[in-house]
């Protein structure tokens, strides 16, 4: 086949399918659609999400539907501040063979699953919280002395409870970056609210369809780096990035809340989530390259958790969200 | 073949934008060097006359264009500028500059052959020069006014009519210094009557008009006026006249005559004058005036009478004598004062032309002895405080004779010795009863001190005070 004609199924594949799960998705989950473009397109990027939302916004619900459209084994972990290490990653239990010996099998924590739902992470331990962080980084789980690789995909979406902060355990910073995109997770609006209350309090709702498999999600996975990216929108971003610190001075043309408010700006990691969320949102919006937009779009769900503000910001009520907003305004396409 | 399309059609648009920007840079450079010549018409007094006023925007154009070409050069940011238009007004979502750039590179992917042909696609029917057409910029606007406003002006000789020349910025030549001189001398000389001075005066103007036109150096006309003071100073030197009481007048007490010489003419003219008069009461009249009595004393001595036309060409002797000593004199300082211009090296502020007599005298009466007053001179001298070349000490006093202090022309300090009275030996008078008012006054000084003994006090007061009775006046 003529690669052209290839790529340009590909990509009309790509969209559709996209189209598809949203529509299926909104038969399903009231609202959230920017939130759902992001889930999805943090999965075809490989990468995890850490949402933000007060209780009842329907969080477990969209990862479950999620993982339904999809075809995707769904598991939910509970963390509590006596949750162990082996209750996410499972352990070996002593058990009978045939033979009659015993023998020790392992078995498998809820994290072997293609989508985890890691709810209220921040009230576990440091040690519970490592466990699961480093499966997200290693893709597999040691135990025993023995590697177990994990499902793929695999994605982790994490949550925290903004409004109960006492007695937990925050992510040092350092762990916050492994997250690919910070979501957060708005109230519904007053149509909305009512049309939740019209699902979720008549006849239950047929579940969703299948709309793509995992091998489906891995081809898009590879399909998204093989989007062309030109130089000039490459620049654009690594100097959105570059704005974001402001001991910088080379490529830095940001001045304002950055140069005042931010202790420390975004990692590299926040450069390749850019830019592969651009690639990502401009393959499923059937486009063959990336283009300002996407990368502005991807800009405020891989930076905001990325930089850290100093005292200053906290007593002025100055958050990354305000400080990003500048930082898009300033800094021109091309220079 | 999409690329090579794309190629073509990308090289159409950035050389269209090229073009674009040549053209503004022509048109920044002639506004700017058009309205820079505009407001170089002050310096056009230095340019030498012919046409080089006319080339002075092509000289700024020569200045300018260059740096704005490099200021303005085009680089690489520019040629991505120039295709992300494409992708702005097309709304192409960046597909025109990643094909640029895809262009580039040697082999491309199936992803990155997609970006080429849906460009190819929606760029072929582009046209660059409709779809970013030239935009009228300040300077386009202005280049035609301005190289109007400039001809006009240039062709009316704006230039000169509203910058001219100010010839006192330069400093003046030699020969324009002794031209102006020579013209004060001759106003002068008409003014007084003097005839010679104002024959000098011609002579140097026609000497220095001659250098001028020549362009002869300073050396040339210092021999060509030095050798016209030399002759006038040795005629005046041959007319001086020994015997004439004006030798020895200061030049106040001449002015002071020749004025009462032409008061005296007038009232002779008069109606009813000195042929109806008798001589005695004209005589009495014209004595009244205080110089021409001087001279007039000899002949009123009792039992001489003279007649009216004996006056009168006693009158005429009188003024012929004041004329030719002030005439003689005022070369005298005009040829100092030329020496001077002439050993100068150059012009200094406060001479040159500034040759004047000021009124009020400036040569004092004879000397010897009394006060001293050193006062800034009112005459053109040397520096102050500077001894010249031709200083010379002081003449010898004679007591009653008539003598002339000379100075050097030029500014400067000017010393003069003021007396008060006849410097010569002979007798002198004090009163005795000023002496004795002295006496007294001293002894009551003393008196009223401690050092004199109270009991002697009474005795020496009655002492002093008989003194003023009993002496006689003492001469």
């Amino acid at each position: 086949m003529d690669p052209v004609t290839e790529i340009e199924q590909r990509i009309d594949s790509a969209r559709s399918s996209f189209e598809e799960l949203r529509a299926e998705m909104a038969r399903v989950i009231v609202g959230h659609e920017e939130l759902i473009e992001h889930v999805f397109i943090a999965l075809v990027c490989g990468g995890h999400c850490l949402l933000e939302g007060v209780p009842g916004l329907g969080k477990t619900l969209m990862v479950r539907s999620l993982g339904e459209v999809l075809n995707l084994s769904f598991s939910r972990i509970q963390f509590t501040p006596d949750l162990m290490p082996a209750d996410i990653t499972g352990t070996n239990v002593l058990t009978d063979d045939p033979s009659g010996r015993k023998v020790f099998d392992f078995q498998r924590g809820p994290v072997f699953a293609h989508i985890v739902l890691a709810d209220e992470i921040n009230r576990a331990t440091p040690k519970t919280q490592s466990a699961l962080l480093e499966a997200m980084q290693e893709q597999s789980v040691t135990v025993g002395g023995r590697i177990h690789r994990l499902e793929s995909p695999f994605m982790v979406l994490a949550t925290q409870n903004p409004i109960e902060m006492e007695g937990t355990y925050p992510l040092p910073e350092a762990q916050v970056d492994r997250f690919f995109f910070k979501l957060v997770l708005r109230f519904p609006s007053h149509e909305e609210l009512a049309r939740i209350a019209d699902l979720t309090t008549a006849a239950a709702v047929a579940p969703p369809r299948e709309i793509l498999d995992a091998p489906g999600v891995l081809r898009l996975r590879q399909w998204v780096r093989e989007v062309p990216l030109a130089e000039a929108v490459k620049d654009y971003a690594v100097r959105l990035v570059m704005s974001t610190h402001p001991q910088q001075k080379e490529g830095n043309v940001a001045g304002g809340l950055a140069q005042r408010y931010v202790l420390y700006g975004s990692s590299p990691r926040g450069l390749q989530s850019l830019i592969l969320a651009a690639k990502a949102r401009a393959l499923l919006a059937g486009r063959p390259n990336v283009s300002f937009e996407d990368i502005r779009a991807a800009l405020l769900p891989s930076l905001r958790h990325r930089l850290i503000l100093n005292l200053e910001a906290d007593a002025e009520g100055v958050n990354a969200e305000k400080i990003l907003g500048e930082i898009v305004a300033q800094v021109p396409e091309v220079i | 073949m999409s690329a090579e399309n794309l190629t073509t059609k990308f090289a159409d648009v950035i050389g269209w934008e090229r073009r674009k920007r040549r053209e503004r840079l022509v048109a920044d450079a002639f506004c700017l060097s058009w309205g820079l010549a505009i407001l170089a018409f002050p310096l056009h007094v230095y340019l030498p006359d012919g046409p080089w006023r006319w080339l002075v925007p092509l000289v700024l154009l020569a200045g300018v264009g260059p740096c704005l070409a490099y200021c303005a050069r085009w680089r690489r940011a520019d040629t991505t500028r120039a295709v992300l238009q494409l992708d702005k007004m097309l709304r192409l979502a960046e597909r025109a500059i990643t094909a640029w750039e895809i262009t580039a590179r040697p082999a491309a992917g199936g992803a990155a052959l997609l970006v080429l042909k849906q460009a190819d696609d929606r760029l072929r029917a582009v046209e660059p020069r409709s779809l970013f057409p030239r935009r009228r910029s300040w300077s386009v606007c202005l280049a035609l006014p301005l190289f109007g406003l400039w001809f006009a002006l240039l062709w009316r000789d704006f230039d000169r009519q509203l910058f001219r020349h100010d010839k006192s910025l330069t400093p003046p030549t030699l020969a324009y210094r002794l031209r102006e001189f020579a013209r004060e001398l001759q106003e002068r000389a008409r003014s007084e009557g003097l005839h010679e001075s104002l024959k000098m005066g011609e002579e140097l103007e026609k000497v220095a008009r001659q250098a001028m036109d020549a362009k002869a150096s300073d050396d040339e006309l210092k021999s060509d006026a030095g050798g016209v003071a030399r002759k006038f100073e040795a005629e005046t030197k041959a007319r001086v006249d020994q015997d004439s009481f004006t030798a020895g007048e200061s030049r106040r007490s001449l002015e002071d005559l020749k004025a009462e010489l032409e008061a005296a003419r007038d009232l002779m003219q008069l109606p009813g004058a000195a042929g109806e008069q008798p001589a005695a009461q004209w005589m009495e009249r014209l004595a009244a005036l205080p110089q021409l009595r001087r001279h007039l004393q000899p002949h009123m001595r009792p039992g001489q009478s003279s007649t009216g036309n004996e006056i009168k060409s006693l009158l005429e002797n009188l003024d012929r004598q004041v004329s030719g000593e002030l005439d003689r004199r005022a070369v005298l300082d005009a040829q100092r004062y030329l020496e001077q211009m002439m050993k100068q090296p150059g012009r200094q502020d406060g001479e040159g032309h500034q040759y004047a007599r000021t009124p009020g005298g400036d040569q004092r009466e004879s000397p010897a002895g009394g006060e001293e007053d050193k006062s800034r001179g009112n005459r053109p001298g040397k520096e102050p405080g500077k001894r010249g070349e031709e200083y010379r000490s002081l003449p010898e006093f004679r007591a009653g004779a008539s003598t002339q202090v000379k100075g050097l022309l030029g500014e400067g300090d000017s010393r003069a010795i003021e007396f008060k009275g006849k410097p010569s030996a002979g007798k002198s008078t004090l009163g005795a009863a000023e002496v004795v008012a002295s006496y007294r006054r001293q002894a009551e000084q003393e008196l009223n001190s401690e050092r004199v003994p109270d009991a002697l006090k009474e005795t020496i007061r009655n002492y002093f005070m008989s003194l003023g009775a009993e002496e006689p006046q003492q001469k």
